[in-house]
């Protein structure tokens, strides 16, 4: 394995500092707006729980050109007084700097565990460095279950409106969930905590040419976690806010890289999940809290329209994965009235199943064919959002719990159709 | 198929609406703990190579209602068997394949010929015969449903449709008959169409009312390959190893079964499955040999039933028949001028003419020898002649399947 | 008398003289021919093999050869298929060289015509066929990047760039064959550029409307998107 190449005064900063206990790594790309703010709460969170560990900020770069490089260096605390009690013993050190490979999440967290390895680090942490609702608890959070409780791995736990993140909760979760029985619920939170250990084992793997390095990282780190056996538990982090999203980014192309992260692990670790049935509840750390539900506008007319201009179109490729049964179903929703939409939890089960065999008999070139998933998640979307419009937060996540048993049932169906 | 007019004295459940599978699936899965539900499927190893059956295998990886399937195949070497287990290894239910050419089941075979009981030749009668005994001696289901494998079209719903009058037990039905459409650019079902419909009312003017002409008059699509029964009918009812095995069938259960307790069903919007040629010359095979089977197998039954067939009658029915004809494919032009269907009335004319030969060929062959019967017995009797055949056919099939 | 005889005889001792020539000829020709179909029954079974174990017919099934097969009444294996192309082509040159050894100058030229004319029939299979996957390829991307903006007209947009791209590739095939070249030239660049100049009337003239609508409903289809849609999918 090649290891990435760092900078000569990365190096020297490295050589420098020496050793280190905790290790924080913020991603960045042009994120000059926000990342102050997370420095800043990631800097409090040190120093406010883990005053006597030596501790370093890592701030991964993509060659931002709105100088987010310099805003990390330029921030720090002026009065810590205002949040602390006493003074912090050890002194938080900053590297910041662009990293090399293939641009894209992945190659900048591959950084942070090699940092984490040159200084040897025991816990780690990794944030996005577009968050608005970060805390300097989040760090105590993601830190010390691994620090102080020798877990191995810290997936986030959030406060959410019951509309948002619905490709975690339609797909990925019920399937990382049903796959190796671990409840997981925010697999691709995007904030982890995770130990040394772990950080070297994730470089031992050989992913970083593929997708991988891009933008399948999230799940990547919490498959391989789950799937090695490695102590996995969950921190509440209370509510996730971040910076308004690059309009740019396309819905297909976000399912396209978080979907097919997912099925390339179930071709990975198909020996591990086959032996599993059911599943077991994972710890969780944190006071959970709920907050008030704000209204959210969501056109589901027009995202109907996408599912029925989909099943116009790519009714052929559908048919040729579903199955003219389950294809005859989708057709059946298609007449629905806006109002009457209904999309079965036991048919949108299958169809995920169907797209995962799909991919792996390779039925159509990768890309071509969770693209053409779009419209159906995009009427599974429409079909949650108009059944739980009237519902409160505790009873839309049963709906979620209720397909991720469904996923569960039919597990056997994806393991009897796989070979 | 959107009319909901009831035919003749037999219950005709339509598709009314859009109903969803889902709804049907889970009510099935829900009965079939009180009835359970065996599929029998004849097929031949060609069928798994072409278009067909993988289709229809990835659809019953998805059916979860069915206790177990019987597999009755054909025409397939010890290799092709071995693959065909491995392609039917998906499917969730118990599958039991019996390899119809294999050593043990040739020497079941055998030992029904040594006791004297003729099952007549290999062919779809026999085969579906053969799986009725399987399912009769492992004795674990109480429906059987059967389908065709050479189905392009298939979709799960159609064998969802046709076993739920059966498996529903607040119906009293203890037998159904597929039906559907068969519709693509132009108009198939040939043999239904133009020899069974005009044959059966051509006979009902020449003999008057008569039951089992109303029977199978009620029938939409008579000839249709997909039924479900229950296990006590496939015990008692026997079956031609001809063509005439759908006829036969009805005949059978005609005459074991009031005609409240039959129903059929429509079960598929589309159907498309390999198609016979027409093969006017050669009585042997094709569609020639079929309608052949066909024709005597409504002499034989109706004779059975006390309907005289004389010289006259039969010279009366050929031009009965083929006015008859005439008026329909007059009706099916009409049918396909509306509908925007191609219909080529030279090639239908062509199909009568080699029907109005089939039914001479047929009428010959039935007064020179109408005590010819290509009918298989029935269990009852293959049980009380050789009472171990059950246990033989059991282990037969165990011990290719291990 | 005898120059009679002589006279008739002549042209027979003559006649006689070139088939005891020709007949080594015509021995060798048959022997190729012989070995040659040997040859090809053996290479077929051996392509077939082959294709059979590197799983041929499923990569011909996912690429839509097999459908198109299909389409084309074609119920064969792909594998069998490709096996009974091989085996005729090898007859083919069998017979070629057989008539080769004939050594009969007008077979001559046109054994020597047909063998210059392979490698063009061969880079033209390839461009037919690799042309044949990447259109097919195209459009589906086509075909469902439109398809997941919501665009209605999807499934003609994909056909239209699966057509274009046959055409191109058709042109190219005729060309590499070099079947009246100057007219496929010309033709090709008739027809691309008559649908171009269609569509450019079509829109300019008959769909200014049209054009007014769409570009005016996608406008405020995007400004509504914005506004609307606040919910997120990771």
């Amino acid at each position: 394995m090649k290891s990435a190449t760092f900078r000569t005064e990365v190096h020297e900063q490295l050589e420098r500092i020496g050793q280190a206990d905790i290790i924080v790594g913020i991603p960045s790309f042009n994120n000059a707006r926000t990342i102050g703010h997370v420095v800043r709460a990631v800097q409090a969170g040190l120093a406010k729980y883990f005053p006597e560990h030596k501790a370093v900020i890592v701030n991964s770069d993509g060659g931002s050109s709105d100088g987010t490089i310099d805003v990390v260096h330029n921030t720090s605390i002026d009065d810590f007084n205002a949040i602390l009690l006493h003074h912090r013993v050890e002194p938080v050190s900053k590297i910041a700097f662009p990293y090399s490979g293939i641009p894209g999440k992945g190659s900048a967290f591959r950084t942070v565990f090699e940092i984490a390895g040159a200084l040897d680090a025991k816990a780690c942490a990794v944030v996005d460095s577009d968050l608005r609702s970060i805390t300097p608890e989040w760090i105590e959070l993601l830190v010390k279950p691994v620090l102080v409780g020798g877990y191995d791995y810290v997936s986030p736990l959030y406060h959410r409106h019951k509309f948002d993140g619905t490709i975690t909760n339609s797909i990925v979760y019920p399937l990382t969930r049903a796959l190796y029985g671990k409840r997981v619920r925010q697999p691709i939170g995007g904030d982890f905590g995770f130990s040394g250990g772990l950080a070297q084992y994730y470089l031992t793997k050989d992913v970083w040419q593929t997708d991988v390095a891009r933008f399948g990282i999230d799940i990547w780190m919490t498959t391989t976690a789950i799937a090695n056996g490695f102590k996995v538990t969950q921190s509440f982090l209370g509510a996730k806010i971040h910076d308004a999203k690059d309009p740019g980014t396309d819905l297909s192309n976000m399912l396209f890289q978080v979907v097919s992260a997912t099925f390339e692990l179930m071709n990975t670790y198909a020996d591990i999940w086959m032996p599993i049935r059911g599943s077991e509840p994972v710890p969780a750390f944190g006071f959970e809290y709920t907050v008030g539900l704000e209204q959210v506008n969501v056109n589901t007319t027009r995202m109907l329209n996408i599912f029925r201009e989909g099943l116009r179109n790519l009714g052929e490729i559908w048919r040729d994965i579903l199955g003219a049964g389950d294809f005859g179903e989708i057709e059946r929703l298609g007449a629905l009235a806006d109002s009457d939409f209904h999309f079965p939890i036991g048919l949108w089960t299958r169809v995920v199943y169907d797209y995962a065999l799909a991919f792996h008999k390779g039925k159509l070139p990768v890309e071509h064919l969770i693209k053409s998933m779009t419209p159906l998640y995009v009427g599974k979307t429409a079909s949650f959002i108009i059944g739980a419009k009237d519902m409160g937060q505790q009873e839309a996540e049963a709906e979620i719990e209720k397909l991720c048993m469904e996923f569960e049932n039919c597990k056997d169906y994806l393991i009897s159709n796989w070979k | 198929m959107t009319d909901f007019y009831q035919t003749g004295i037999i219950t005709t459940l339509h598709q009314l609406g859009k109903p969803s599978l889902e709804r049907l699936e889970s009510e099935l899965l829900g009965f079939s703990k009180v009835r359970p539900i065996a599929l029998v499927l004849p097929a031949l190893y060609s069928e798994f190579e072409g278009p067909a059956m993988p289709g229809i295998i990835q659809e019953l990886t998805k059916v979860k209602y069915l206790n177990e399937i019987v597999l009755v195949l054909d025409q397939a070497s010890e290799k092709d068997f071995q693959r065909v287990r491995e392609l039917m290894a998906p499917i969730p239910t118990d599958v039991r394949i019996i390899h119809n050419k294999g050593k043990r089941i040739t020497e079941v075979y055998e030992t029904l010929a040594r006791n004297g009981l003729d099952v007549g030749e290999q062919g779809k009668g026999r085969s579906a015969w053969l799986a009725y005994g399987y399912v009769l001696a492992r004795g674990r289901s109480d429906v059987i449903a059967l389908h065709d494998c050479d189905i392009v079209t298939y979709n799960r719903e159609l064998l969802a449709r046709l076993c739920y009058p059966l498996a529903n037990p607040n119906l009293d039905y203890v037998f159904c008959k597929g039906f559907y459409s068969r519709v693509t650019n132009k108009m198939n079902g040939r043999v239904t169409r133009l020899l069974m419909t005009p044959l059966v009312r051509s006979l009902q003017q020449l003999v008057g009312h008569h039951d089992f002409l109303m029977f199978l008059d009620s029938f939409r699509y008579p000839l249709a390959g997909e039924f479900c029964m229950t296990t006590d009918l496939a015990r008692v009812n026997r079956i031609p190893w001809d063509w005439g095995l759908e006829v036969g069938s009805l005949g059978e259960v005609h005459r074991n079964y009031s005609p409240r307790r039959v129903c059929q069903v429509d079960i598929a919007a589309t159907y498309e499955h390999k198609h016979q040629s027409l093969s006017p010359d050669d009585a042997g095979k094709g569609l020639m040999k079929m309608a052949v089977d066909i024709c005597k197998s409504i002499f034989r039954t109706l004779a059975s039933e006390g309907v005289v067939f004389s010289d006259g009658l039969f010279k009366s029915l050929l031009v009965t028949y083929l006015r008859q004809a005439e008026d329909t494919i007059m009706k099916y032009e009409a049918d396909a001028m509306i509908n925007g269907l191609s219909f080529d009335r030279h090639e239908e004319a062509k199909a009568v003419d080699t029907f109005t030969k089939a039914i001479a060929m047929a009428a010959q062959a039935f007064t020179e020898n109408p005590m010819s019967t290509p009918l298989i017995p029935n269990w009852n009797r293959v049980t009380s002649a050789i009472p171990g055949i059950f246990d033989m056919l059991k282990m037969a099939v165990d011990e290719d399947m291990r | 008398m005898e120059d009679f005889l002589n006279l008739i005889l002549e042209p027979l001792k003559e006649l006689f003289l070139k088939f005891k020539a020709f007949v080594p000829n015509l021995l060798a020709m048959l022997v190729i021919l012989l070995i040659g179909f040997i040859l090809a029954r053996f290479i077929k079974l051996i392509v077939v093999k082959f294709l059979t174990a590197i799983k041929f017919d499923s990569w011909s099934d996912r690429m839509g050869f097999t459908t198109l097969m299909r389409k084309g009444g074609l119920w064969n294996k792909p594998s069998a298929i490709l096996g009974g192309i091989v085996f005729w082509v090898v007859i083919i040159v069998t017979l070629m060289s057989g008539l080769n050894a004939l050594q009969i100058p007008a077979t001559d030229q046109l054994v020597g015509q047909f063998f210059s004319y392979i490698p063009r029939i061969f880079s033209a299979a390839m461009i037919l066929i690799v042309g044949y996957v990447l259109s097919g390829f195209f459009s589906r991307a086509v075909l469902i990047a439109a398809s997941n903006s919501g665009f209605h007209y999807a499934k003609i947009l994909a056909e239209a760039t699966h057509t274009l791209l046959m055409v191109l590739i058709l042109a190219m095939v005729m060309e590499q064959l070099q079947i009246a070249p100057s007219i496929v030239l010309a033709a090709f660049s008739i027809i691309f550029g008559g649908i171009v100049i269609a569509l450019a009337i079509a829109f300019g003239v008959g769909g200014i409307d049209t054009a007014r609508r769409i570009i005016e409903r996608e406008v405020t289809a995007k400004s509504e998107e914005e506004t609307k849609d606040e919910i997120e999918h990771i």
